[in-house]
């Protein structure tokens, strides 16, 4: 080949290409030969999605799926900090009230639009009006407008430090619609499944599958891969989202060849499968931490009166973390004990607490607590639902250790639509089972929250929580985060047990994933 | 005849209203909310409470059952709350699924049940009839699921020989169909061969004393016709009043084969509505299927005639 620069050979210009994409960071040098495109990735899922809106749902499932065709402002990276997206970068203002984001350009919409400021103003004012997270933030939000064609401003009516890290969250998502399809939409579930991912939804048959192929168009970021962030490739050609509710039938699916991944896989096959040269086993952290909330507003455990802290904190004292977290998973490679609200992976948000405070195994200040809380053997209504294995297996020894320091539950098993009904409803209850994840600030998480089921109305944590969400400093948020923590153990308002991991289980043909908190399958290849 | 379809069709009505009624109320009154599944988790108390307000869900539950029975008389089953799709599309769609589950469980029990109730019944307490007779009481007891599981574990994950799980639609061709449904058709079949393979048994020995049967064996026909063409062709109204039964309990059975081996049919779709709590979908799935119960039967008491001259409807 004849080139300005004189006589060069096609194998030059193929060891040229690789050089440059293993300078420019873009691939891992033992990568450049492994990655194939082509090829039908079909996973294995829990079930139906809800809604494929994530503006509209707090459902793990649609979040999990939404993001493969949908993106928003901004991402999370591999340590769960917030990175740009579908922005540009930003610029704040000195009083930390006005935020000036620039947006990409050449993003494309899977309808062939290009993405501009108005497709931005209409999904984050939708977003504001309609998720649980906007909602959250919409009373600090003055007004969102265009600027530019690639543009946008949002002015704060107080300084916060939680606006990106909200816009970064993966649940419940500020995910980027065009304007008339977020209009359209207005506060139901949209149905027009149209967004700027590196995939794209062609067919949805429900219970069956939901099929998503390449969107050639896609404008992939050029830094390298982290997190949920970075350059995206979809190497394979299709996805096939299958529901299969049963959990044993989606191992036996990619055990006999049915399926290439699944997620949220009981840990009780972990022996068996990592045994399987077929087979190849993930596990992911974090996950869940295990939570018993209490009632706080009615009953035995409820505010106002000083027996329901003693109550809840008799629990606390009561509780011996380590077989409650073990029974819920069965393996020491799925679970480890904390103290911390947020996760050990969320790395600078992580707090030391000592075990001493988490893991109290103190029966007889359990006891002392109790009467001092004048209880006198009432029944301690305790609802966990079996839907989710783990939640019932450590709601079991959490019972079982309660009675043992006088304490009287009655555990009411029931499924989990039950059990999320009845836990808004404060005269059903006493406490309840459930998991919390990881979120995109220490200021959201559900358990400081007034409104979440549970209630945990406490003015000093409420104030203290909001001067983290406006203090931009983080050397002085952490301070309070800090602070929050001893309130949490002070207060109670619910039993932090441990933390579990999740497990995927996908065939050894499938090559890239990342091991984040949930699945994704833009880089991710089959090397059949 | 006609006046007795008729009439038969008139008596279907307070049949279906009392069961449109009873499943409505059970499906309402059990706790669980489709509005809290539907926004997760982390949704709070007021935004379920606003969203049930939306879906109507606040209404008294009475005015709830007027509502829906106004609806159903217009033709209309309402939409999903989780499927974005009238109740009857989702109900359509499920039809081919379930159907051929329960046709081709149906050939399974009767291919292994008539056989083997006639080889026993010509041998009685012979070893061909403690064998079959073993094996009857065996598809009786175990559970199905169980029966599944066994399959599953050895014929897909061990063996690879057929899929674990799945389907694929007739119109993917009849092989690949098929290759989906064996194991399904297999484990909700021989459950029920065994019921059919006793009553074929019993009628059998029955009809084998009688004295007709005595005389075509006096005037030298070989057993094989005697028990072909006298015997089998009497028996055969039970038979096939039990085959008509099992196909009506086949499309209750497949409710739980259709969830082990993730079969998107009627029986997936009930089970998913009820988790889920989508009240149409359950409201629309039990009243089809209480529907193909009645027509079942309806049609196998229309089949005497056809099968025996002697019986007259009217």
């Amino acid at each position: 080949m004849r080139t300005p620069f004189g006589r060069t050979s096609w194998r030059n210009v193929a060891y040229t290409a690789a050089a440059v994409a293993i300078a420019a960071g873009l691939l891992a040098p033992a990568e450049v030969a492994a990655q194939k495109p082509g090829g039908t990735l079909r996973i294995a899922i829990l079930g139906e999605p809800p809604a494929l809106d994530p503006h509209w749902t707090t459902a793990t499932l649609t979040e999990i799926i939404a993001n493969h065709y949908l993106e928003g402002l901004y991402t999370r990276d591999k340590n769960y900090q917030p990175i740009p997206m579908l922005a540009d970068g930003h610029t704040v203002s000195a009083d930390a009230k006005v935020y000036a984001i620039r947006l990409r350009h050449g993003v494309i919409f899977h309808n062939d639009k290009e993405m501009t400021s108005e497709d931005v103003v209409a999904s984050l004012n939708r977003w504001l009006k309609v998720s649980t997270y906007g909602k959250a933030l919409a009373p600090k939000v003055e007004a969102i407008r265009a600027t530019d064609k690639y543009a946008i401003e949002i002015r704060l009516k107080e300084p916060s430090a939680v606006l990106i890290p909200n816009l970064a969250f993966e649940n419940n998502f500020a995910a980027i619609y065009p304007k008339e399809v977020a209009e359209a939409a207005g506060d139901k579930p949209n149905t027009q499944f149209i967004g700027t991912g590196p995939f794209k939804i062609v067919e949805r048959q429900p219970d069956r599958f939901i099929k998503m192929v390449r969107h050639d168009k896609y404008a992939a970021r050029s830094e390298p891969a982290s997190g949920w962030g970075g350059k995206k490739v979809a190497y394979v050609d299709t996805l096939m989202w299958i529901p299969t509710p049963d959990p044993v039938q989606r191992i036996n699916a990619i055990e006999s060849g049915e399926a290439d991944f699944t997620f949220d896989a009981t840990a009780d096959a972990y022996g068996r499968l990592k045994d399987n040269p077929k087979v190849r086993t993930e596990i992911t952290k974090p996950y869940y931490w295990l939570v018993m909330v209490f009632n706080q507003k009615k009953g035995l455990f409820a505010d106002g009166t000083p027996s329901g802290q003693k109550m809840r904190q008799a629990v606390l004292a009561a509780i011996d973390q380590e077989p409650v977290t073990k029974a819920a998973v069965g393996r020491p490679e799925f679970y480890r004990l904390d103290g911390s609200i947020s996760f050990k992976e969320e790395g600078k948000w992580w707090v030391d607490v000592p075990a001493s405070t988490y893991n109290q195994k103190d029966k007889a200040k359990a006891r002392r607590l109790l009467q001092e809380a004048g209880y006198t053997g009432q029944p301690i209504r305790y609802m966990t639902s079996q839907e989710y294995d783990w939640m019932y297996k450590f709601a079991l020894v959490a019972k079982q250790q309660l009675e043992e320091v006088g304490m009287k539950v009655d555990l009411q098993v029931v499924d989990w639509a039950t059990l999320v009904k009845q836990r808004n409803d404060p005269d059903k209850y006493d406490a309840f089972t459930t998991g919390i994840g990881a979120f995109a600030d220490p200021t959201q998480s559900v358990v400081f929250s007034c409104a979440w089921p549970g209630w945990h109305c406490n003015p000093e944590a409420d104030k203290l929580i909001d001067q983290m969400r406006r203090e931009t400093v983080f050397e002085k948020r952490y301070a309070l985060w800090k602070e929050a923590h001893k309130l949490f153990y002070e207060w109670v308002p619910v039993i932090r047990h441990g933390d579990i991991f999740g497990l995927s289980v996908m065939t050894t043909s499938v090559k890239g994933t990342a091991g984040m908190m949930r699945p994704f399958f833009w880089n991710v290849w089959l090397d059949k | 005849m006609s006046r007795y379809i008729a009439r038969r069709l008139v008596a279907v009505i307070p049949v279906l209203i009392v069961v449109i009624t009873v499943i409505f109320l059970m499906i309402h009154l059990i706790p669980g909310d489709p509005a809290a599944v539907m926004l997760g988790p982390n949704a709070t108390a007021d935004e379920v409470a606003k969203l049930r307000r939306a879906m109507g869900l606040d209404q008294p539950i009475y005015l709830q059952l007027l509502t829906f029975f106004a609806r159903t008389l217009r033709g209309d089953l309402g939409n999903s709350y989780f499927l974005d799709r009238p109740v009857a599309q989702a109900v359509v769609e499920r039809i081919e699924p379930t159907l051929l589950l329960t046709v081709y469980s149906l050939v399974v029990a009767v291919m292994i049940g008539v056989p083997a109730g006639i080889a026993a019944a010509a041998r009685p307490n012979g070893l061909l009839d403690r064998a079959f007779m073993g094996s009857a009481l065996l598809g009786v007891c175990v559970p199905n699921f169980w029966i599944a599981l066994i399959l599953i574990y050895f014929v897909a994950v061990q063996w690879h020989w057929l899929p674990a799980m799945g389907y694929a639609p007739l119109s993917s061709g009849v092989g690949k169909n098929l290759r989906y449904m064996i194991l399904p058709a297999l484990t909700l079949g021989f459950n029920q061969s065994a019921l059919i393979a006793r009553i074929t048994r019993a009628c059998m020995l029955d009809i084998l004393q009688m004295d007709f049967i005595r005389t075509a064996r006096a005037k030298g026909l070989p057993e094989r016709a005697v028990i072909q063409w006298h015997a089998f062709r009497n028996a055969l109204i039970p038979v096939v009043t039990v085959i008509g039964v099992t196909f009506a309990i086949l499309i209750g059975g497949a409710i739980v084969t259709e969830v082990v081996f993730n079969i998107p049919g009627l029986g997936r779709l009930l089970i998913s509505g009820i988790l889920r709590r989508d009240y149409p979908v359950v409201q629309g799935a039990v009243l089809f299927i209480t529907a193909t119960y009645v027509a079942i039967n309806l049609l196998v008491d229309l089949t005497y005639a056809l099968i025996d001259p002697r019986v007259k409807h009217g």
